[in-house]
């Protein structure tokens, strides 16, 4: 696939789908921009640099926690783990069903049956 | 306490400081790890170590960014910008102090400017006085059913009675006035009284510094007021140097020994601020005419108010018809905010001022904006560089307006400081009776206020533009453009230009108001009064109403007193009476024999002897005069001046007319005696000249000169013509007096020249305000169109280097710089002239009454004008003339 061909993320969709990453557990910021790459299949590019400004966004909203681990088996290098709050994940389904809603609805205009 | 607070604030500081410190590292550290992470990826997929590098860092972006925005979200960074961006202005500031003391001066003067004024406005208009709720005082006023309301109406003692009684109110208060003569210990003096019902003080709800007021148990029952008074602070401290002891002691006022109960504090001035207050006689069958003030009753709409008193004052008006407009009237509360003697014409005065100091602030705001502005455009290259380095555009302007508003908040200090003087000189400019007696001018709190916020919104708004301006994303033409040096952008150059012709209108708007001013004082003094104002001097001679109890001791005293006086040395000639002294006096109304009378229309009246038109120089038209005879005897004969001969149709003689005077049966007031067997009836002898009759500023109104010896109020004036220094036959006077009567006193002496003066100052007032706001619009817009030019000569150096050296001559250079100035100073005087005529013909202002902007007045601001921007712009020009073309060239 060719990177023209990739899509700009919409303002604030980024917070969930970081959100959504973080459901399967806690990653660091390299971990999760290429998660976000890998499982669209690589249409959606993830501007690093807009990646960290979210995350101490949500930081900051509490939505995510961090702390700093060692990695694996690599004990000399530390990375910055986030972690999905009880907040967070309340603010991830609520954001979900927004989504789906809104999504079912462009469809419904895009695509009429 | 203190300490811990201290302790507190620094520990608070350094905490703040580390955390941020700790955030800085662990951004730097996980962008670190990221760009490790990526590069060791790139290094799996095959590149090599530095090409890795490099992708990595490709991928992630311009990392000074990227932290930058990262900072944005972690809170509390507004306010570390600020301080940042607040350090950075303060350093700007210093590296370049011209432009600081030009933009602190311009910013000074205009905040200053305005705090000054708007604490003469807050001081007269918004909080005159220091009485309870002063804006939910109303006074009713009663008019004919088309007739705007401007003064209250005033009630006898049973009237009021009855409106206190009325639900809509919850209190009400009424006053008094009446001259008061003072014997006894004291050196014999006339004051004005104050008498005020029981309840007047506790309506005010001032309390005062010793003793007590006067309080409802003041008054008996059947109305007899006792024999208390209460002194204002002056009296106080005059009489008794501000001693407690004076508490308790007399005052024999009217002849009765009144006990003093207490003393007002200095602000308290209810009608008086150097006299004293007594309580008022209730008398239900006292006929004297009350001041009555209302406060509404919880819940009780003005209107609600307006329709009882209208229904109690129909009831009035079928007992004392007298008392009210014939036919159809209406009752309407006025507001006691809207009739204090500020309310006329030192208000509107007031407000065009203040109009004028916004203009001035709006000067000062362009002046600044435009040195800004071309302090910007100098540094356009650091913003381009910081722009294309991905500086975030809000962020910049933000920087920016930092800076505008660290400099107009200093520019505020600085016009604070200047404000206390040129409040101070306002203060003691302004004329005293149109001031409210309890008004304070000074820069107090809410004052301050004032000023804080005009700072912070003059600073954003000379901001605004050159921040926006400047921070426009075209960076490769300002970054070329800086390194070449050649003529500076032609957009900002022209929005330089647009502000200082914006400048110039602005300060050709002032001048012209201000030119209007002194057209208006000129006018006034070159009014012919109609009689001659020179070495006249008045005083007022107060008889005790009770010593003198009969018109005859009245008229003998004052008869006696004029020929004593008319044959002292130095005397040209002498009169005594009421009215007519050089205006005024008593309104009456009449009908005139043989015509319809006429319902709405008073004569006035002065009180003459023989030898009036002789002391003020009235010139006798027609007929003839009073003689001492007609005078002595009480003869009903009457002069009247040319606008009430114009009363009789044309082609009749109001000569030998008979006029039918009412106020010679119905005086008004209980202390005016007239003679037992009185007639209304005058009959016309002569006609003199018009005088000004209703004050200099007002129309001649009709007007009538009757014998003094008709009307007998215990006090008439004693006007004398001296042939030296008026003032100096005071002492005279006085002796002449004494000799007759100790216990009388002179009182008010005043020359017929300071009467005159007293009707120019305000019209003074005005001019000197607008002359010296217009004198300071000037300069400032001087400074603009100097440094405007200044700067396109500094812009140019190269260009007119090239020409200096392909063979332009000095002076053409020169014209050059001028015709530049020339063009831009022109069109802000086409804007302001018209601007000006527009404002004058838009709004009717009181100020500038019966002046219209004439060519005269044009001609006076061009001349004005032209010549201050020649001279702002000779220098540059000449400074560029004398280039030498050689180093301009090298000029980068």
């Amino acid at each position: 696939m060719s990177t023209d061909d990739r899509i700009d993320l919409l303002q604030g969709t980024l917070d969930m789908l970081i959100l959504r990453t973080l459901l399967f557990g806690p990653a660091h910021g390299h971990q999760i921009a290429k998660h976000i790459q890998r499982t669209s299949e690589e249409v959606l590019k993830v501007e690093h640099g807009s990646l960290y400004p979210a995350l101490h966004r949500l930081e900051r909203k509490s939505l995510v926690a961090a702390k700093w681990e060692s990695a694996g088996g690599n004990q000399t290098r530390e990375f910055k783990y986030y972690r999905l709050t009880a907040a967070g994940k309340k603010h991830l389904v609520a954001e979900e069903s927004k989504w789906k809603r809104m999504s079912g609805a462009i469809g419904r205009i895009m695509w009429p049956v | 306490m203190e300490a811990d607070v201290r302790r507190d604030r620094t520990n608070y500081v350094a905490r703040m400081k580390f955390w941020r410190r700790k955030k800085e590292n662990d951004l730097d550290r996980e962008l670190q790890a990221h760009l490790d992470l990526e590069a060791e990826e790139q290094r799996e997929a095959g590149l090599l170590p530095l090409e890795a590098r490099y992708a990595a860092q490709r991928a992630l972006g311009n990392t000074t960014l990227v932290k930058e925005r990262t900072r944005d979200m972690w809170g509390f960074i507004l306010l570390g910008q600020f301080w940042q961006d607040l350090k950075y202005a303060v350093r700007g500031l210093r590296r370049t102090p011209g432009f600081a003391v030009v933009a602190l001066l311009s910013l000074g003067l205009g905040i200053g400017a305005t705090t000054a004024l708007f604490s003469v406005v807050y001081g007269v208009l918004i909080a005159p006085y220091p009485y309870a709720k002063p804006g939910e005082i109303w006074a009713p006023a009663v008019v004919g059913p088309k007739e705007t309301p401007k003064y209250p109406h005033f009630y006898p003692p049973r009237e009021f009675v009855e409106i206190q009684k009325l639900p809509a109110f919850s209190s009400g208060m009424a006053t008094a006035l009446e001259s008061v003569l003072m014997t006894g210990d004291h050196a014999p003096e006339s004051f004005g009284g104050v008498f005020m019902s029981g309840n007047g003080f506790n309506f005010l709800a001032v309390k005062p510094v010793i003793g007590r007021t006067i309080q409802p148990f003041d008054i008996g029952p059947g109305g007899e007021p006792a024999p208390v008074v209460v002194l204002s602070y002056r009296l106080w401290q005059r009489l008794f140097d501000g001693r407690e002891s004076a508490l308790g002691q007399k005052l024999v006022l009217n002849n009765v020994p009144h006990t003093i109960i207490g003393v007002m504090p200095p602000r308290f001035g209810w009608f008086t601020s150097d006299g004293f207050w007594l309580p008022l006689s209730m008398d239900p069958k006292e006929e004297s005419y009350l001041n009555v003030i209302m406060r509404l009753a919880p819940g009780v709409t003005k209107q609600i108010a307006e329709e009882q008193l209208q229904a109690l004052n129909q009831q009035f008006a079928r007992v004392a018809p007298q008392n009210f407009p014939k036919g159809d009237f209406r009752t309407v509360f006025l507001n006691y905010m809207d009739i204090t003697v500020a309310s006329g014409e030192m208000k509107s005065s007031l407000n065009m001022l203040l109009a004028a100091v916004g203009f001035l602030l709006l000067i000062a705001c362009v002046n600044v904006a435009n040195l800004q502005l071309a302090r910007t455009t100098t540094r356009a290259r650091e913003i381009a560089l910081r722009l294309s380095i991905g500086a975030n555009r809000g962020r910049l302007v933000r920087q920016l307006l930092t800076e505008s508003v660290l400099l107009s908040m200093l520019g505020g200090i600085f016009g604070v400081l200047l404000a206390i003087g040129i409040t101070k000189a306002i203060a003691a400019l302004i004329p005293e009776f149109y001031v409210p007696n309890e008004a304070r001018i000074t820069v107090n709190g809410w004052v301050l206020l004032f000023s804080f916020i005009i700072s912070v919104l003059t600073g954003i708004l000379f901001g605004l533009v050159p921040a926006l301006e400047c921070s426009r994303p075209n960076l490769v033409d300002s970054l070329k453009e800086g390194s070449r040096g050649a003529g500076g952008s032609v957009r900002g150059q022209k929005t330089r230009r647009t502000l200082v012709v914006v400048e110039v209108a602005l300060a050709v708007i002032l001048l012209a108001a201000s030119s209007l001013t002194i057209r208006n004082f000129e006018a006034l003094l070159n009014i012919n009064p109609g009689f001659h104002p020179e070495r006249t001097l008045m005083v007022d001679v107060q008889l005790s109403p009770k010593q003198y109890s009969t018109i005859e001791q009245r008229n003998i005293f004052a008869q006696t007193l004029l020929e004593r006086v008319k044959n002292l040395p130095g005397v040209l000639s002498a009169t005594i009476g009421n009215g007519g002294m050089p205006w005024g006096g008593p309104r009456s109304s009449f009908s005139i024999e043989g015509l319809p009378s006429t319902e709405a229309q008073r004569l006035t009246v002065g009180l003459i002897s023989a030898d009036y038109a002789q002391t003020f120089g009235v010139s006798l038209r027609r007929g003839r005069q009073l003689t001492d005879q007609d005078v002595m005897r009480g003869d009903h004969f009457a002069l009247i001046n040319e606008t009430a001969a114009k009363l009789w149709p044309v082609g009749q003689d109001p000569i030998g007319k008979h006029v039918t005077l009412d106020l010679l049966t119905k005086p008004g007031g209980r202390q005016v005696l007239v003679p037992s067997a009185g007639a209304a009836d005058v009959t016309v002898v002569g006609i003199l000249a018009d005088t000004r009759n209703a004050g200099l500023r007002d129309a001649t109104t009709p007007g009538i000169y009757v014998p003094y010896t008709l009307l007998a109020p215990p006090g008439r004036v004693l006007a004398v013509r001296t042939a030296g220094e008026p003032m100096t036959m005071l002492n005279t006077l006085r002796t002449v007096v004494q000799q007759m009567d100790r216990e009388v006193p002179l009182a008010r002496p005043i020359t017929v020249q300071e009467v005159l003066g007293f009707e120019t100052v305000q019209p003074r007032f005005n001019m000197a305000l607008f002359g010296a706001f217009a004198a300071l619009g000037l300069a400032l817009a001087a400074a603009g169109i100097y440094s405007v030019i200044s700067y396109d000569v500094t812009q140019r150096i190269h260009e007119i280097g090239v020409r200096l050296a392909l063979g332009a001559s000095r002076a053409d250079v020169l014209g050059m710089v001028l015709r530049m100035a020339g063009s831009v100073v022109a069109i802000g005087l086409a804007i302001g002239i018209a601007g000006s005529i527009a404002l004058v013909r838009l709004v009717r202002f009181e100020v500038f009454q019966g002046t219209a902007f004439d060519p005269l007045s044009v001609l006076m601001v061009v001349a004005v004008l032209s010549s201050v921007a020649l001279i702002a712009s000779s220098l540059p020009a000449y400074r560029a003339a004398r280039l030498d073309p050689v180093t301009a060239l090298r000029h980068d």
